[in-house]
């Protein structure tokens, strides 16, 4: 069951509070639910805390995990920053994009999945590495990364 | 060679070193600090004990002791690893902070890209709780602190201290104008402190250990331990404790590096060292050791390297100041140019040293202070240019005076 | 602040402690020049051409953001600092549709300035194509991303003068422009038109909608009667908008307007000093249904002449709808009055009539276009141009405005008194219905100096003033005897906002409110040339008060075609034909 945006930001307020200053909480709490932030929770952030529904967007559109756009169910980040790529990121992503159809940035038609390359996550030391669904997946391959996003939901 | 404080085996146990500050006076957690000499492990290198005076010497109801582990610079993951298996140790430390300046709530600012590490940083959380080191009145001493884990959301800009803050206050991760610095006026305009999470981690060590153990350390100025990130072109990845001022070298050995082109040392916006600057130091005089070492090697075309560098400050800078927004993208655009062969001589790229000495010069934060250094070292060291043009640019005329 | 001494491009000198570098270089007449800086707005420090370098920094500092310290050493002039300037221009201009022939700020541009100023004859990072154009469109604000800086002055005003907020940065890094909830349009979203984003941009990416087209094809048409109304803040804005001589002279612009070849040359003044008969009985019956019939009336009454006012009020503090005075703005009043009497005293066929409204004010656009504006049976006002678009035509037209004769309005709508031409500062419609009311209900002079209502006057952001009423009233009006009127005035919509917050809370109790959107009132308004600021505002509210004590009538009740009016027409304030033609209602909009 997808939830309404309004009750997922009411949820987040009475967890978190309402003032400004948690903002980021209630958009990371409406993002990982439902992929992205919907309008409808935009401005429901905006009332209860009390600064204008395009302060709100603006946070929103500055940074890369959230998105207001609608994204898959699943949201696979696949680190491009250079450990990676030297790594063979390049042939992981190639073989992501034939199998699935999608340049990065897109999402599949079925909405099961979104395609995203990321800077650097930390996992350099096991390149190359993505994020699915926020879990990591360390030492690719082209056929591992594509066995993981196939058995997506 | 490897000489373990942080990551050593046989560790003190996780509170010791709050429950022996708890015993001193506040200003003597900080002088100590202070004494160890101790700079910030974020990669700026601010003296950690001169910034908690400050914030100690300000006076307000209300201070904040934020962990900064929005650990985004390309190549560094030594802060993933002190959270994965010293998260009590980071929660002790700032509970020090907390202590020494007189701030009883903590903040972590944790990266999006690292959600698995939320459950772990919770757990170490309960057991102090539960072992009464955190909460109120801790060991009756009338000292409160707790913790929050705050999420970051995709912005290697947050890890600027300032910007950090506006994310935590909701905002835009847009760097602030200085003055007023966050130990006078931070975060809700309280004064606050931000610092990494090996610096937090360390200070446990320094008051259990005194500062002069600390100091010792280190070589020559440089005092106590540093964690380095190796990847790439490496054998053995992984995260090495070295002492602060030890030749890069050493480190190199370690991780098992053996055909060597270059080093970035500091991440994409340290600096990128040719193979013939190994004998130099990791330190602050040196090679300001941000955490993040990666090798190149011979296979390397290092102006790939700089493609990748470039696309990814074109991608993470705020974008609110010019240098840096129009600045990057020009810089970018040079690098795929010297890939394709439009931008081969000297006086063609003249321009783009000037742009990248403006950059550093007039930017607003570090970001964009710091984002032409591979730009400028990858050109001197990696690319040839001829004397004469052969660009058939433009840009070969005109110029500045 | 005490006085520390800096030394500054190698001269030692004073300057005040803790006032940034830039203030200390203006006051010693050293000029750095600056983009994202305006003085009626917060520091952004964002577009670093004001760097400058102090001994002991590694990098420059800009100079808007630096405090000055003592013994501080700064250079302004060095090649280090030339050249780093220079370089961040070209890299805003190499980004940057820069088309300047074509463009609304040609001449008048900050950055097309500095291009000049740092003499940039070759861009060395032009190597792309320039972005191309893309205009958005709302009734009255134009935008043109192509042409901004994002040195966020708007985002800004929309914010710290207007409390607004409904433009910020989008995006980041190379994507990043000014944009609004979901990218909308300003015209859906809760923006006001007021326009001060314009007056504040430095560069041609805001405008507003240029209506001098179908003005001038009007006053080609043959056909056509074509009409003309100026505000008051008009005429002290004029000669500014020419770049002439500022000598305010509102006989030289009636002698434009006819040398432009408008048929008739009207005053929205006298259509200010109608909106103080209908507002000021209006504000007496409220005041009658209250303490007398003990009704629940609505009260604070609250002015509605400022249409970007009107408009914030019905985003975002609908819930007060009903305290709004029921009058239209004067503008509305003029085009209604004009399609009906004066076609009636002229003889003119209503349907021929264009009518065509000059104001300080691009909100004004909006107002003239909002449905129920029709009460004549004809669309009231069909054009309004701003002061700038006004300056424009008369510069097309080459009409010599300096050697203009004096001449007057025409008649029958054209007088006025001194209580419509204050009307274009804040504090003035209050002034002017004090002056007005206190005569109706006590029969004599309002008891300040000269008529001069001063504690409503100047540019402190809320004012408050309380009149005490005599013992002795009118006939009819004793019910007011020994009752203290308290007002306020607010201008600058985040005034407003603040002022309806604490009367909201109950913590201030008033029986009159007036607001203008625009910070000063309409002088400062968002169709006033640019720049705009806290001199040119002083200047223009100057002029103002100089030209009503200038005048022989200065209570509107005394304008003789006003008295006419009501004789011949109206027959009464409130009556039916007042209540027709010169009252409205409004519409609850969404917040965002
Ligand atoms: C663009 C940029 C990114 C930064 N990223 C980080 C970071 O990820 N982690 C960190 O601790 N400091 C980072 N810093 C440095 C911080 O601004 C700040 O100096 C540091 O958190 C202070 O802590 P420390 O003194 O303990 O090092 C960054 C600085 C800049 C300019
Ligand atoms: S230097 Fe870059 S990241 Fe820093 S404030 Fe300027 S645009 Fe933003
Ligand atoms: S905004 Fe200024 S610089 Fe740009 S095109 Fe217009 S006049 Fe020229
Ligand atoms: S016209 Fe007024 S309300 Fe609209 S965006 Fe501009 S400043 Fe804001
Ligand atoms: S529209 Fe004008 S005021 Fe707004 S950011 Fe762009 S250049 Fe600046
Ligand atoms: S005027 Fe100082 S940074 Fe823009």
């Amino acid at each position: 069951m997808v939830r309404n945006p309004k009750e997922i930001v009411t949820e987040g307020i009475s967890e978190f509070g309402n003032g400004r200053e948690r903002i980021m909480q209630i958009l990371t709490k409406v993002n990982s639910e439902l992929s992205y932030v919907p309008s409808e929770a935009i401005e429901a952030i905006a009332e209860a805390t009390n600064v204008s529904a395009a302060e709100v967007y603006s946070v929103v559109s500055f940074y890369s995990f959230f998105s207001s756009k609608p994204r898959g169910r699943n949201i696979v980040r696949l680190c491009s920053t250079i450990s990676c790529a030297m790594a063979g990121q390049g042939d992981i992503l190639r073989s992501l994009i034939d199998e699935f159809g999608i340049e990065p940035f897109e999402t599949t038609g079925d909405g099961r999945l979104t395609l995203e390359t990321t800077p650097c996550i930390g996992l350099c030391d096991q390149a190359p590495a993505m994020l699915v669904n926020g879990e990591p997946h360390v030492k690719l391959t082209p056929e591992k990364a594509c066995e993981i996003v196939r058995g997506l939901e | 060679m490897e000489k373990k404080v942080l990551l050593a085996e046989n560790q003190p146990e996780f509170g010791a070193g709050l429950e022996k500050a708890l015993n001193m006076t506040p200003a003597d957690v900080v002088y100590e600090v202070r004494d160890s000499g101790m700079k910030g492990r974020g990669g700026a290198g601010f003296p950690t004990g001169v910034k908690w005076n400050l914030a100690g010497a300000a006076s307000s109801d209300v201070k904040y002791v934020i962990c900064n582990a929005d650990e985004g610079e390309p190549g560094t993951f030594k802060d993933r690893l002190l959270i994965e298996k010293y998260s009590e140790r980071l929660i002790e430390g700032m509970a020090m902070g907390g202590y020494a300046i007189g701030g009883s709530c903590g903040i972590i600012y944790l990266r999006a890209e690292y959600p698995y590490l939320i459950p772990v940083l919770e757990r170490a959380r309960q057991n102090f709780l539960d072992r009464g080191l955190l909460g109120k009145n801790i060991r009756g001493s009338g000292f409160d602190f707790d913790i929050e884990i705050r999420p970051g959301a995709g912005a290697y800009v947050c890890g600027e201290e300032t910007s950090l803050i506006e994310s935590l206050e909701g905002k835009r991760g847009e760097p602030r104008n200085k003055p007023p610095y966050p130990v006078n006026s931070g975060y809700l305009d309280k004064p606050t402190i931000v610092n990494n999470v090996e610096t937090f981690c360390a200070v446990p060590h320094i008051i259990l250990n005194g500062s002069e153990w600390y100091t010792d350390l280190g070589v020559g100025d440089c005092t106590g331990t540093k964690l380095f990130s190796v990847s790439g072109d490496v054998e053995r990845p992984g995260v090495y404790e070295l002492p602060m001022g030890a030749p890069l070298k050493d480190l190199l050995e370690l991780a098992g590096a053996e055909d060597i082109q270059a080093v970035q040392v500091g991440g994409a916006s340290g600096a990128t060292v040719p193979a013939s600057g190994i004998n130099r130091t990791l330190s602050f005089k040196d090679l300001p050791p941000g955490g993040s070492v990666i090798v190149f090697d011979s296979t390397i075309n290092m102006v790939d390297v700089l493609e990748n560098f470039m696309d990814f400050f074109v991608h993470e800078s705020c974008g609110q100041c010019t240098p840096c927004r129009e600045g990057n993208l020009r810089l970018m655009h040079a690098a795929q140019d010297i890939i394709n062969g439009d931008l081969c001589c000297k006086a063609c790229m003249a321009p783009y040293f000037e742009l990248a000495e403006a950059m550093k010069i007039s930017s607003k934060c570090g970001l964009g202070q710091t984002s032409a250094n591979c730009f400028v070292d990858i050109v001197n060291n990696f690319v040839e240019l001829s004397d004469e043009c052969h660009c058939g640019e433009y840009r070969c005329e005109g110029g500045d005076e | 602040m005490h006085s520390v001494t800096v030394n500054i491009n190698g001269k030692e000198c004073n300057a005040r402690e803790g006032s940034t570098i830039l203030m200390a270089c203006k006051e010693l007449g050293i000029d750095v020049p600056t983009l994202c800086y305006h003085p009626d707005l917060s520091i952004a420090g964002n577009c670093r051409v004001c760097v400058v370098e102090v001994e002991g920094w590694k990098t420059l500092v800009p100079a808007c953001v630096t405090p000055i310290t003592p013994n501080m050493v700064v250079r302004t002039d060095s090649t280090k600092v030339r050249k780093t300037r220079k370089l961040l221009v070209e890299l805003i201009l190499a980004n940057h549709h820069n088309n300047c022939p074509e463009c609304e700020r040609n001449g008048n541009c900050e950055l097309q300035d500095l291009a000049e100023r740092y003499n940039i004859r070759f861009n060395r990072f032009q190597t792309d194509e320039k972005p191309e154009s893309s205009v958005q469109v709302s009734s009255a604000i134009m935008r043109d991303n192509s042409k901004c800086i994002m040195c966020t002055r708007c985002v800004r005003t929309c914010e710290e003068l207007q409390s607004v907020a409904v433009i910020k940065s989008v995006g980041r890094s190379s994507e990043i422009h000014i944009g609004t909830f979901d990218d909308k349009g300003l015209g859906d979203v809760a923006c006001t038109q007021c326009g001060q984003c314009i007056n504040h941009c430095p560069t041609g990416a805001l405008y507003e909608k240029d209506e001098t087209v179908p003005v001038w094809a009007a006053l080609e048409d043959p056909e056509k009667i074509v009409i003309v109304q100026t505000a008051p803040a008009v005429r002290v804005g004029l000669e500014e908008a020419l770049g002439l001589p500022i000598d305010h002279h509102t006989g030289k612009m009636a002698a434009a307007l006819r040398r432009l070849g408008f048929n008739r040359v009207l005053d929205t003044d006298f259509s200010a000093d109608l909106t103080i008969i209908e507002e000021g009985h209006e504000l007496l019956f409220r005041l009658k249904d209250a303490l007398v019939e003990k009704k629940e009336v609505p009260l604070p009454m609250i002015t509605s002449c400022s249409p970007g006012w009107i408009k914030f009020i019905e985003h975002k503090h609908n819930d007060l709808l009903d305290n709004l005075s029921t009058c239209k703005s004067p503008q509305q009043m003029f085009g209604a009055i004009a399609k009906t009497y004066l076609c009636d005293k002229e003889g003119f066929d209503p349907a021929k009539i264009v009518s065509v409204s000059v104001m300080p004010c691009t909100a004004k656009k909006f107002e003239k276009d909002r449905p129920e504006m029709n009460d004549s049976g004809f669309k009231d006002v069909d054009y309004v141009i701003t002061t700038r678009e006004l300056a424009r035509m008369i510069k097309e037209a080459g009409i010599d405005f300096d050697h203009l004769p004096v001449e007057k309005f025409d008649r029958f709508m054209g007088d006025s008194t001194g209580a419509a031409v204050i009307f274009g500062a804040t504090g003035g419609v209050m002034e002017a219905a004090l002056r007005t009311a206190y005569e109706i209900a006590t029969g004599e002079e309002i008891p300040f100096k000269g008529l001069n209502v001063l504690p409503v006057r100047g540019f402190k952001g809320i004012k408050e003033a309380s009149v005490l009423l005599p013992d002795e009233m009118a006939e009819g009006w004793e019910f007011l005897a020994g009752v203290t009127l308290k007002v306020a005035v607010a201008h600058g919509l985040a005034n407003a906002d603040k002022l309806l917050k604490a009367v909201k809370a109950g913590e201030a109790e008033y029986h009159f409110i007036e607001i203008m959107a625009c910070p000063g009132g309409c002088l400062g308004g968002g169709g006033q040339p640019i720049p705009t600021d806290m001199e040119k505002r002083m200047e223009r509210m100057r002029a103002i008060y100089a030209e009503d004590e200038s005048l022989p009538l200065r209570k509107s009740h005394e304008n003789p075609e006003i008295q006419l009016l009501y004789a011949e027409y109206l027959k009464e304030p409130l009556g039916h034909k007042s209540h027709h033609l010169l009252h409205t209602k409004y519409t609850k909009r969404d917040r965002f």
